[in-house]
Formats: structure tokens, C-alpha cells, sequence
């Protein structure tokens, strides 16, 4: 296949259309990656680039044209490309928190490529090892623990390991330092060199020269052309992007002498990341901060606005300031553009005007109270000196793109009238047009005397926009530069000769906490509290160890747990059911009306028909949840109100009385074991065995974990939710039949209580309850823990207020110390 | 109108496909719309003495309700709504038989209230325990609590509350002024209020408000304080209503005043919302129930009216979407 003159294209995108309802996002695009080269794809934020790549990737289907993967054409299955050897590399990596290192690459492989679960830790530490070999990545390590940068390493990992023929990155270096960007560029070249095809998006037109042979640009949706990467210059490329030449698109710098009197001054400054800082900005200045990611300029910064704890004399226009919080850090004049937009910067679901105004809402306020009229004046004034491209001030801010985004954000940070000034990466995911914009803006700031300080890991955006450069390695300042002496070469030679070391980080949390976060914690906790609060009953009142009390204690564990696994199945993919309180009742009431020994009713009639009114509800919850998009509590919250409604038109009052004959089988006990006992606990275990040790229990965790992600690695999100909804139901359906052995009677109001203690077995077992992980016997020992409390506060002689303050008290005290130690043990 | 020109293509922005109509307007149309009914399925349900004996229901709703809105803006949910204001009938009820004053017992109502309230809000905030298991968890201790206030038997309430919620001004019932009040008071401090300004930001985004200097504990631990002020009052109006303080007073609130925040059209995402959209309802949902219980239908085929006006308020913005392709 390979060397001759008809050589197949990797990809052939022919007349590709594109449209978002009245949007075209694509318009008759045509490209060809061939085998064996490196192709990058350039463009504005908004010019297509990421729509081509879902088309390419199948994830998107078009409206006219033609995909062809290797020659053959695309039938429009997602997850087809993926299986015959695309990889894609994603700006954010596509990965779930909850899940190892390890599970992460099985989700991630095409089904004929992932190993077995035995060899699966084998595998991935040969993989890791041939990126670096002092990668530092433990492959039982999950990933939340790991830094930024470190995931991003196994997302690309991820991609190398499935052995694609045609890779796609999507702004591979925006998280690695250096170092990996080299070894990047080594494997991408490798890759390359042995057939396959590399499509590079990437906002950095340096390093697409670096890389790249040839050079496809796309402006609005329409294809400008494909270059020859050596014959262009960096000024040739972004004319083809933006379309016009534009001349350099920094603003003249403040000359000499233009700047005044010292406005922020730090002196022995340190935090978490960086140490004894001692640097100056002056009235009207703007300071990079430059450095290898992870050097300590972020932290500083972020430790400025108030974000991380930091110590040492920070003053401001004169004034001594403590920053011990965001609000000191704002108090003391210092505002904060952040770099994280999506998550730090917009308030989603609220206008333009509201996320304009926020940050200085008081300059509208007279004697308390807002002037909507001077607050939209001030929105329109401000918002329109840039040119923000919106439907008017009350769009809702999700609708601008990043570009006009940015501009709200900075220029509703600014119009706080800082002191200082701290933006992290200001044009970071923007376009070519809205860079030149923000850096005039910012310069006119400073021209009018606001002090700024910019940490970007774009060199040029630093070397183009500052007067003056701190340089920083391993958390310390190495080099201050001004002048002329702010240039590339200098930034880059004092990043890479400084000779300091970094000081030892301290270790996070304390022993309890390590423990805390460790899978076992919660067992080894609830082990410890079953034991005392056992033997404090049975040492009070003895009657408490005796067979037919603990038999009893069993039974009601069992049923509980039945519950709480229904329930925690459905918790480790994100969802909760409330509803499985009146399904109990709902399934009793069936059960009455077939369970009652005559003879024209058959029992298994009864079990069936048990199993089938769950499933249905099951289903409904799942209908509501899943395709029409409910919140999974209020869909739930629904249903409840309608199972119980419908078990009282069955059952306006208990009735049925359930024949002796099954409740005898019911009641089965081997010894003084009940059979709903020994049934809880088997269940247990081989749930979990299936949840640890099968790809589908890993499949299942990694949905949990991160839906989006999981439905990319190929995981259909419908299939899983249904599963889990109905899972849920039939579960308790099997704890609403062990019920019934003990109130024996079609009760439309039994088993109402079990949606609160079946939520609490599962949290106090340890289940997180935003998904990914947890272990069933941790919902058992819930459970055994919860009727312990129970029983134990009868046969104390309890006030019976105390089995709620037990339980209320208990599952915050528990959820509240994992979650506690959790966070510790999650990396930035 | 909902158009902008980018690339010389008209593009419709999204979140504004009913023109100026807001999310929360359809509660206003869904009210109408109850009172037609009523008015041809159980014409009993519209004269003047019905409407004036289902008001006062509606205004107690309401003002939970506007309780749970606020706390639900702040990506929150209160489980434990029903247990605070059956605490605060009770402690009511006590105080004022013990005591023999009124406004002590309101005053050691409503701090009892503010401190479940700062319970619940150190417990998401601080402790960052999910809303609905903290609530449920801390639902638990309060019904503990009301066990304990009560031992176990209804007390009768203060002979000035029960007069004065039964008492009309104007012909309207005192009580039902008491809640628009209120209601009116909480949607101005949020919509014309730096406080409220900012409140709703936690809200939208904690991360981003932070970022801009407003951490957003405060702002938590003091959205489910004043939540349950609003739950106290309610539970102190039902307990002059009923002239009871019993110990199961607030069940019936909690899922109804849930419900009524839904049909309002506050979304669970956090930042939007509207009390007064919450409080409209309220009457929405407590004329609903009026008119299927005239219908003679009994209190189960109510449940089952309600779930369906939950899913049908939130889904049908979702099944009209899927109708338009």
C-alpha cells in the first residue's frame, strides 16, 4: 500500500456542509491527510476545525459530502472510526477522575486492542514506560490525583496505545512542559515515520512550523487552502487565517520614565509552589510572569487573588495587606482575571449585563438599592468601546463565543478599578482578532494607570505585551528583565540555565486523612463502629447477643441491603432514586393480591408480577431521567408521588394477608442465618467481583465517572442509564419480597422509610454520590450498621428520638470526613 | 430580533426562542388556565368562600416555597423543610404555653430555625456533603428534635396566633397579605440588591465567584438560614391554622413545596430563579388539588395529578423540542 503514486489518503473529506439549524458551520470543505504525514489544521476559535474533526471522527454526520476513512466511506456509526484506528488527542483530555491510570487506557482502546483485566497493569506500565521512562505515573494511581499535566500525558499515552493509523491532537501542548512537548514532537515524528497519518490543531502557529509539513487553514467554515508548511512565515499564516495581513498585534509598549510611582510590592513571599519572592510593579506597568507551567508563577498569582494561602509583606499603593481570602485579595484592590473561563470566569445561565455588572454591582447601587437603568448604561458604555459581538446585553453569556466571552469577563473585572490587575492566560482559547483587541485594552488600562501582571505560557504574548519579566524556575524568581532585554531568547535562556532547586513539598494531609481517602476506609471505620456499638448493647442489655435477636437483626439488614444496592448501582452512574421508599410498598401491595394462598392465584404468579410493576417503574424513572432530561431527583421525587399514589387506589388500607406456607419459605434459616441474609451478603460480593475485575463493572464505573468522556470512549449513555434505573428497581423489588416475610401484609405505606436509610447504607459506606466509585459490601456494612443503630437504641431504652440522632448524625459525620479526605487527596 | 450577523450568515442565538417571554412567565399562563378549568369541571371550587378557604393554603405554600427557591438556586435542596417547620410549630406552641408570651415564642422560633439552618448550611458548605443527604441526614436529627419538643403529643397553639391567622383585612385573609409580604420582600432583596447580585452569582457559578472576590460560604451557609426563617413561618402560620402544633405538621409540605419551585420553572443548575414565580405556583398547585378533590377524586389520584404537573413542567420544554426536530 504504501510508496506508490495512488497511495490511499488517511482521510478524504470531500464537499464536506456542515449546518446547525440556520448555522453553516462547514461549507464545502474539502481535505486530504496522507498516510505518513504530519498535516496541521489552523484557524480562529469558531472557523470549524473542531466540527471537521467530529465529522472526520464520525462523531458528527454532514449534510453534504463525503467521508473516507482509508478509502472506504463512513456509514455514520460513532465509534466505527475508533475501531479501525483513529485516535483523537483532546484539549481537555477525555478521562475519568475516578478511575486509574490502568482502567482509564482499557476504556480508552478499541475493543480487539484492550487486555485482559489480569494483564492490564503489565500492559499500561510498558506503555507508560515508552513514553518516558521516568514518567513518574503509577498505574493503579487514579486519576484525580494526578497533576494537570501528568493526565494529559495518559491521554496522549491512551492514543499512542491504540495503535491508530490516523491520530488527530487538538492543542496537544497547552498542558505539558517542555520537556514533553519535546518527547511529543519525537513519538508524533515516529509515528509519522511509520505510516500513519497526524492531523495537529493548535492555536500556536511556532510550533506548527516546528511540526508540520503541510498547513490546511480554515476561515468561517470554508477551506482557504492547504500550504506547503516550509514556504510560509509566521505572518503569511496568520494573514490566511484571519484573512487580512494584520501588522504585529501588540500595542506599542510604555516607553521610559512613562510609568510611575511603585504601586504592589512583595518582599519574601511565599505559599504552596513558590518561595521568598521579592518583585515590584509600578503604576501603569505591565509584568509577565514567565516559566515552565508548574514553576510557581501561577501559584503566585493565584495565591495573590487570594485563592491559595500565602505569607510574607504584601503591599499595596503603600499599604501593608494580609491576603488570607479571595474577598482581602478584593478588599485590597487586586482583581482577578482567571484562566480557567468556563469554570472560573462566567456565571452560565445569567445575561451579558449581569455578568458585566457583578463585579462592581456598587457603582449602581444608591442608598442600597441597584439602578437597573445606570446598571444597563454602564453594561452598553462599557461592553460597546470593544467591539463584543452579542444579540444585545441580556443574551445569555453562553452565547458568545470565547473571544467576546474574554471581553465581557475583562472588561467586567476592570471596571472594578484595580490597583493591581492579575489575569491568568487573558487569551487563552481566543482567536487572532480578539488577542489584538484584549492587549490594546489592556495597554489603554495601564496608560490610564492600572498596574497588571500576566502569567501566559505563550512566550511571544509576553515578550510582545510586557515592559517588564519575572522569570521563574522551581518556584523562585531567576531573572527580572526589561527593556530590550524582554525578548525570547533571554526568557527562554533564563528558564532553561536557572540552577536553583526547588525546596522539598511538603507531604498533603496527615495520616488520618491518607486513610480516610483510601477504598478500605470506610470498611475498616464501620467495622470498628459495628463492634462497639454492638458490644455496648450486648453489655447493657443481654438479651441483645442472643440467637433470635441477631436473627432478627440479619432479616433487616438483609432487606436493607437489598435496597441500598439498587440504589448504589444507580449512584455509581451519577443518579439517585427516591422513588424505591414506595416502590417497597407498591411491590407488597402487588404481592397481596397473589400471595394470599388461594387457590386460584398462583404464588409465582405473584413474584413475577412483582418483578414486572418494578421493572416498569424502572423504566419510568429511566424515560424521565435519561431521554426527556429530568433532574434525577425530581423525576424521582415524581414517581414517588406517583407509586404511592397508585399503591393507595390499590390498597386504600393493608389488606391481603400474605399465606403461611410461603412466608415459612421466606423465612428460611440456616441455623440462626436467615436465607435473605446469606442471599445479601453472595449478592454483595459477586456485584462487587463484576464491579472490579470485569471490563463491564470498569465500563460501568467509567460512565459514572465521566459520562461525556465514557460515551467518547464508545460507552452508549442511554443503554447505561436504563441499566441502571432499572437494575435499581429490580433490586429493591428483590428487598420489597424479603420484606414481606416480615409484614406479611399488602401495605401501601410499608417501606416508606427505606429512601432515606437506603441513601444513607450506600454514603455511609463510602459510595461517592457524584458516581465512579464505591464498593457494595461498604453499602452491606451500611446496612448492618443502620438496623444495628436501630435495634441497639431499643434495646438501650433509647428516647426513640435517639435512633434519628444517631442516624442523621452518623451519615453527616461519615460523608462528611471521606468527602474531607478526599479533597486532600485530589490534585489541583 | 434574535438574530446576530457573524460571517455575513444570520444566526440565531439560543435561550431566547419565545421572544421576551422568560422561563418564568408560563406559571403566570398555567394559573389562568386552573382557574378556566375549575371554572367548567367544578364551578364550586371559583366562588368567593372557596377561593377564600383554599387561599390560605396557597399562601403558606408559598411561602415555603420561596424557602426551597432560594435554596435551590444555590444548586441546593432542602429534605429537610418538612422537619424544620414541624420543630418550629412545635417550639411555638411550647414556648408560648410555657412562657405565656407570644413574641417570645416567636423569637425562640425563629432562632431555633436560623440555627437548623446554619446546620444544614455548615454541613453543604463547609463539610461539602450533596444537598439532598446532608438535608435528609440533618431531616432526621429534626424530626428527633420534634420528638423531643413534643413527647409525643400535639400542643395546642397561642390563642393570638390562631386569632390572628384566621383574621381578615380588607376580606382577605391576614395570612395570605403576611405571604405576599414576604414573597415580595425576598424577590426584591435578590433582584435590586448588591447582596442579591451576588447571591445569584454564587449561585450560577461558586468557582467564578469566588474568583471575583465573593467566597461563597457565606452566601451558602446564609441562603439556608434564611430558608428556613421562611420554613419557621410557615410552620408557625399552620399551627395557628390547625390551632395544633402536631409532630407530622410539616410532612405535607416538603414534596408540594418541591413541586411548586419545579413548576415555577427554577432550574436545579443554580443561579436563575424566581420566588415569585414559586409562590404563583403554589396557587397553581393548591387550586389544582381543590378542583380534583371537588372532581371527587381522593387524595391518591391527587399525588398522582401532581407528579404528572412535575413531569409535564419540566419535560414539555424538552418534548417540544424533540417535536420541532
Amino acid at each position: 500500500m504504501t510508496g506508490s503514486a495512488t497511495t490511499t489518503d488517511a482521510l478524504l473529506l470531500e464537499g464536506i456542509t456542515k449546518r446547525f439549524g440556520p448555522v453553516t458551520a462547514l461549507d464545502d470543505v474539502s481535505l486530504a491527510i496522507r498516510q505518513g504525514e504530519i498535516h496541521a489544521l489552523v484557524g480562529e476559535n469558531g472557523a470549524g476545525k473542531s466540527t471537521l474533526m467530529a465529522v472526520a471522527s464520525g462523531a458528527l454526520v454532514p449534510e453534504e459530502g463525503t467521508v473516507r476513512f482509508f478509502g472506504e466511506a463512513l456509514t455514520g456509526h460513532p465509534g466505527e472510526t475508533r475501531e479501525k484506528g483513529l485516535a483523537i488527542v483532546r484539549q481537555e483530555p477525555s478521562l475519568m477522575p475516578d478511575l486509574t491510570v490502568a482502567e482509564n487506557i482499557h476504556v480508552g482502546l478499541p475493543a480487539r486492542l484492550r487486555p485482559g483485566v489480569g494483564e492490564l497493569s503489565a500492559f499500561v506500565r510498558e506503555r507508560l514506560a515508552f513514553w518516558r521512562e521516568d514518567h513518574g505515573i503509577d498505574p493503579g494511581a487514579r486519576i484525580e490525583s494526578l497533576l494537570p499535566e501528568k493526565r494529559f500525558i495518559v491521554e496522549i499515552v491512551k492514543a499512542i496505545a491504540s495503535e491508530p493509523r490516523l491520530l488527530i491532537l487538538d492543542e496537544p501542548t497547552e498542558h505539558l512542559s517542555g520537556r514533553d512537548v519535546t518527547r511529543l514532537f519525537e513519538v508524533v515524528r515516529e509515528l509519522a515515520a511509520k505510516g500513519c497519518a497526524v492531523v495537529y490543531i493548535s492555536h500556536r502557529i511556532r510550533e506548527v512550523r516546528e511540526i508540520a509539513e503541510r498547513i490546511s487553514v480554515l476561515r468561517s467554515g470554508r477551506q482557504v487552502g492547504t500550504r506547503d508548511a516550509h514556504h510560509l512565515d509566521e505572518d503569511d499564516i496568520i494573514a490566511l487565517i484571519v484573512g487580512r495581513r494584520v501588522e504585529r498585534p501588540f500595542p506599542p509598549k510604555a516607553g521610559p520614565g512613562e510609568t510611575g510611582e511603585r504601586i504592589f510590592e512583595l518582599h519574601g513571599v511565599s505559599g504552596p509552589g513558590f518561595r521568598d519572592i521579592v518583585m515590584r510593579v509600578d503604576r501603569g506597568e505591565i509584568v509577565g510572569l514567565a516559566g515552565i507551567d508548574g514553576h510557581g508563577q501561577r501559584e503566585l498569582m493565584r495565591a495573590l487573588a487570594g485563592q491559595k494561602p500565602v505569607e510574607g509583606r504584601i503591599n499595596v499603593a503603600g499599604r501593608l495587606v494580609k491576603i488570607a481570602s479571595p474577598r482581602d485579595a478584593r478588599r485590597a484592590g487586586i482583581r482577578f482575571v482567571p484562566g480557567d473561563r468556563h469554570r472560573e470566569g462566567l456565571l452560565p445561565g445569567l445575561s451579558v449585563r449581569e455578568n458585566f455588572s457583578v463585579r462592581s454591582i456598587e457603582k449602581d447601587t444608591k442608598g442600597g438599592v441597584i439602578s437597573m437603568g445606570a446598571e444597563k448604561r454602564r453594561a452598553r458604555e462599557a461592553l460597546g468601546r470593544l467591539d463584543v459581538k452579542m444579540a444585545g446585553i441580556e443574551a445569555p453569556i453562553t452565547s458568545l463565543s470565547g473571544g467576546n466571552a474574554q471581553k465581557v469577563i475583562l472588561t467586567s473585572v476592570m471596571a472594578g478599578d484595580p490597583e493591581v490587575l492579575l489575569l491568568d492566560e487573558p487569551t487563552q482559547g481566543v482567536d487572532v482578532g480578539a488577542r489584538a483587541e484584549i492587549y490594546s485594552v489592556m495597554r489603554q488600562a495601564a496608560r490610564e494607570g492600572m498596574s497588571q501582571i500576566v502569567v501566559s505560557s505563550d512566550r511571544g504574548e509576553l515578550v510582545g505585551l510586557c515592559d517588564r519579566v519575572y522569570v521563574f524556575s522551581r518556584g523562585q524568581i531567576v531573572a527580572e528583565l526589561s527593556g530590550d532585554r524582554v525578548n525570547d531568547d533571554a526568557i527562554a535562556q533564563a528558564m532553561m540555565t536557572a540552577t536553583n532547586t526547588r525546596a522539598a513539598a511538603a507531604e498533603w494531609g496527615g495520616r488520618l486523612a491518607r486513610l480516610g481517602s483510601s477504598d478500605w476506609a470506610p470498611f475498616l471505620m464501620l467495622a470498628a463502629a459495628i463492634l462497639i456499638l454492638g458490644a455496648v448493647a450486648g453489655s447493657v442489655n443481654p438479651y441483645f447477643l442472643t440467637e433470635r435477636s441477631l436473627t432478627n437483626l440479619m432479616a433487616m439488614t438483609a432487606t436493607l441491603a437489598m435496597v441500598a444496592y439498587g440504589q448504589h448501582l444507580l449512584m455509581l452512574t451519577g443518579g439517585i432514586d427516591l422513588s424505591v421508599g414506595p416502590l417497597m410498598g407498591l411491590c407488597a401491595v402487588t404481592g397481596s393480591f397473589f400471595l394470599s394462598g388461594d387457590p386460584w392465584l398462583v404464588p409465582s404468579l405473584g413474584w413475577a408480577s412483582i418483578l414486572v410493576v418494578a421493572a416498569m417503574v424502572g423504566a419510568v424513572n429511566f424515560v424521565l431521567a435519561g431521554p426527556l432530561k429530568l433532574h434525577p431527583m425530581v423525576a424521582t421525587l415524581a414517581t414517588y408521588m406517583a407509586v404511592q399514589a397508585v399503591s393507595l387506589l390499590l390498597r386504600p388500607v393493608p389488606a391481603g394477608m400474605t399465606d403461611f406456607d410461603i412466608l415459612d419459605i421466606l423465612g428460611h434459616r440456616f441455623g440462626p442465618v436467615p436465607a435473605s441474609f446469606a442471599v445479601a451478603v453472595v449478592a454483595g460480593i459477586l456485584l462487587d467481583l463484576a464491579l472490579m475485575r470485569s471490563g463491564a463493572g470498569i465500563r460501568w464505573r467509567a460512565f459514572g465517572s465521566n459520562g461525556e468522556a465514557a460515551r467518547v470512549a464508545g460507552i452508549r449513555p442511554m443503554a447505561m442509564q436504563a441499566a441502571a434505573y432499572i437494575g435499581c428497581s429490580v433490586l429493591t423489588a428483590l428487598a420489597a419480597i424479603m420484606m414481606i416475610e416480615q409484614v406479611a401484609i399488602g401495605d401501601p405505606r410499608a417501606g416508606m422509610g427505606y429512601t432515606l436509610t437506603s441513601i444513607a447504607a450506600v454514603v455511609i459506606g463510602g459510595t461517592a454520590l457524584r458516581g465512579g466509585r464505591g464498593l457494595f459490601v461498604g453499602s452491606l456494612l451500611g446496612a448492618l450498621f443502620i438496623s444495628l443503630i436501630n435495634s441497639a437504641a431499643t434495646f438501650l431504652q433509647l428516647d426513640p428520638a435517639w435512633q434519628n440522632y444517631l442516624l442523621g448524625g452518623l451519615i453527616i459525620l461519615a460523608v462528611a470526613f471521606y468527602s474531607y479526605s478526599r479533597s486532600k487527596a485530589v490534585s489541583a | 430580533m434574535t438574530t446576530d450577523t457573524i460571517n455575513g450568515k444570520p444566526r440565531r442565538l439560543p435561550g431566547l426562542k419565545f421572544g421576551s417571554m422568560s422561563e418564568f412567565g408560563w406559571v403566570w399562563i398555567a394559573l389562568v388556565l386552573v382557574f378556566a378549568a375549575s371554572a367548567v369541571l367544578a364551578p364550586g371550587t371559583v366562588r368567593p368562600g372557596a377561593l377564600l378557604s383554599m387561599l390560605p393554603f396557597a399562601a403558606m405554600l408559598a411561602i415555603v416555597s420561596a424557602g426551597q427557591t432560594v435554596i435551590i438556586q444555590q444548586r441546593g435542596l432542602d429534605m429537610s423543610s418538612g422537619a424544620i417547620m414541624t420543630v418550629s410549630g412545635l417550639v411555638v406552641a411550647r414556648v408560648a404555653l410555657e412562657t405565656g408570651s407570644l413574641p417570645l415564642a416567636l423569637l425562640a422560633t425563629f432562632a431555633a430555625a436560623a440555627a437548623m439552618g446554619l446546620v444544614n448550611g455548615i454541613a453543604v458548605s463547609v463539610f461539602r456533603i450533596t444537598p439532598i443527604v446532608a438535608t435528609l441526614a440533618t431531616g432526621a436529627v429534626y424530626a428527633g428534635v420534634a420528638r423531643h419538643v413534643s413527647n409525643g403529643n400535639s400542643i395546642s397553639a397561642p390563642a393570638a396566633l390562631a386569632e390572628f391567622v384566621h383574621l381578615k383585612i380588607a376580606g382577605l385573609p391576614a395570612i395570605l397579605i403576611l405571604s405576599a409580604l414576604v414573597v415580595a420582600l425576598m424577590a426584591a432583596v435578590i433582584r435590586f440588591t448588591p447582596l442579591g447580585r451576588r447571591f445569584t452569582a454564587v449561585g450560577a457559578s461558586p468557582a467564578a465567584a469566588t474568583a471575583a472576590g465573593f467566597p461563597s460560604m457565606p452566601y451558602l451557609v446564609g441562603t439556608y438560614a434564611v430558608g428556613a426563617l421562611y420554613f419557621a413561618l410557615g410552620g408557625i402560620l399552620f399551627t395557628g391554622f390547625i390551632n395544633s402544633a402536631t409532630i407530622t405538621a410539616g410532612n405535607d409540605y416538603l414534596l408540594p413545596s418541591i413541586a411548586a419551585v419545579v413548576v415555577g420553572g427554577t432550574p436545579f443548575t443554580g443561579g436563575k430563579g424566581s420566588v415569585v414565580a414559586s409562590a404563583v405556583a403554589a396557587v397553581f398547585m393548591t387550586q389544582l388539588g381543590q378542583m380534583v378533590l371537588a372532581m371527587g377524586a381522593g387524595t391518591p389520584v391527587q399525588y398522582l395529578v401532581q407528579a404528572a404537573v412535575i413531569v409535564l413542567a419540566l419535560a414539555a420544554p424538552r418534548l417540544a423540542k424533540l417535536a420541532r426536530g
